[in-house]
């Protein structure tokens, strides 16, 4: 599976400082305004799609299916921050990409826990650029993709991305206590998996 | 401290997020107080999830197309309008087509088959009977136009005696036995106010449908194109 190298890692995208006034533009039609949100945020909308799928090119496919989305949907944006609105359309467009995988069984992504640990492709990793990466980061992502994936997408949703649990309930048509009993247990695990680089943590 | 006094993991881990529910157990609160094994476990979790919650975005392997292209609008009345006129276009000139074809070989047919150009527009068996009787008319009215203002001055001043005139006298003025007869009454009434070389032309010229198809086939295939031309966009 492909890494995100370090170059293609950006913090975490901050507002447009027009952002406002580029919104309603976009939101009165004005293309050029929805484009110029959508390539500020894109790297944003990836990461989410990478880190929900596990597979870059299904992230893109997400990721392009949310654009539609969003711009079918931005005239009747109401306001709120519109990165978190942004995500939970790559969210739904992603959850969506995962449950039409899930009805191919060739496509069903590997549950760690039913069969090997799902180890991260050696042949993916530049070893180069390896050694130039966050340690931390890169021992989270490994490690998230360990989680079976109804965890997985729990914790990314409401840890990564900060939605919260009635949200990710909506989102994926699950029950509260369910959602809350998947966040629960996703946490303990990625904390046991990451257990031998703790003292990353406190870097 | 007792192992059995330690809240359950899924509790730790709800402390941890600071869900209101967790913080409100009073017993667990008091015990992470005291215990360092929880209260390490909680503020693993709390740093895990602050790392989390600070992980980088992430740039697309690949170019994305930003804007979804022009089709995802729903067409617009002019877009729709477009449509139709493409759609309509080849049909209606055809038909436009055929209508002109039709009547230029029904304007011309007669022309070429040695008709005089008097009869021209004589299609249907029908009307070549009503030219016929219209040129037969015209024969016997040229023969009797001498008689006739005398016929009608005999009319309008004495009884005619005559048991055809009494019904044509009504509608026109009568022209004599010898002037009606072998003249229809229809004939006869067209023919009452004009001398009657000009009656004939103005017959045929409203009886002969042929110039009307050709205007109408050419008109459609006129306006087929020009809606084609103004709705239809085009290419840049």
């Amino acid at each position: 599976m492909a890494e995100p190298t370090e170059t293609s890692r950006t913090a975490r995208t901050p507002p447009l400082p027009d952002e406002a006034a580029v919104i309603a533009r976009a939101a009165g039609g004005d293309r050029m305004a929805f484009t110029q949100l959508m390539e500020h945020y894109q790297s944003a909308c990836y990461g989410l799609a990478w880190r929900l799928l596990s597979d870059p090119d299904k992230a893109a496919d997400a990721t392009q299916d949310a654009f539609i989305h969003a711009y079918k949907a931005i005239g009747g944006y109401r306001g709120g921050i519109f990165r978190s609105w942004l995500l939970r359309i790559t969210a739904n467009a992603s959850y969506d990409i995962m449950r039409r995988a899930q009805r191919r069984p060739t496509s069903v992504l590997p549950d760690p826990e039913e069969g090997a640990p799902e180890l991260p492709d050696p042949h993916a990793v530049n070893p180069h650029e390896e050694a130039a990466r966050s340690e931390l980061y890169r021992h989270l992502e490994s490690a998230l993709r360990l989680l079976p994936h109804d965890q997985r997408t729990a914790v990314v949703l409401c840890d990564v991305y900060g939605m919260d649990y009635n949200e990710v309930a909506t989102m994926t048509h699950s029950a509260l206590g369910t959602v809350k009993s998947r966040i629960h247990r996703g946490r303990l695990r990625l904390r046991e998996l990451m257990a031998e680089h703790r003292e990353l943590f406190t870097r | 401290m007792l192992n059995q006094d330690h809240p359950d993991d899924e509790s730790l881990s709800a402390l941890a997020a600071g869900d209101t529910d967790a913080l409100n157990d009073v017993a667990s609160s008091a015990h992470i107080a005291s215990c360092d094994r929880c209260a390490g476990v909680v503020a693993e979790l709390r740093m895990m999830r602050s790392a989390l919650a600070e992980m980088p975005d992430v740039a697309p392997h690949r170019p994305l197309r930003l804007l979804p292209p022009v089709e995802a609008d729903s067409p617009g009345t002019v877009d729709r309008l477009g449509q139709w006129a493409k759609r309509l276009f080849a049909p209606a000139l055809t038909a436009g087509a055929a209508l002109a074809m039709v009547g230029m070989v029904g304007t011309a047919l007669p022309g070429l088959s040695g008709a005089q150009s008097g009869a021209g527009g004589a299609g249907s068996e029908d009307t070549r009977l009503q030219v016929e009787a219209a040129s037969s008319q015209a024969a016997a009215v040229s023969e009797g136009q001498d008689m006739a203002p005398f016929a009608t001055e005999e009319i309008g001043g004495s009884d005619s005696g005559s048991g055809d005139t009494a019904s044509q006298a009504t509608d026109a003025p009568a022209y004599g036995e010898g002037t009606t007869a072998g003249v229809d009454e229809g004939s006869s009434r067209d023919l009452g106010d004009t001398d009657a070389p000009g009656a004939v032309d103005a017959f045929q010229a409203e009886r002969s449908p042929w110039p009307m198809v050709l205007f109408a086939g050419i008109a459609l295939m006129i306006g087929a194109a020009l809606l084609r031309w103004i709705l239809v966009p085009r290419a840049t």
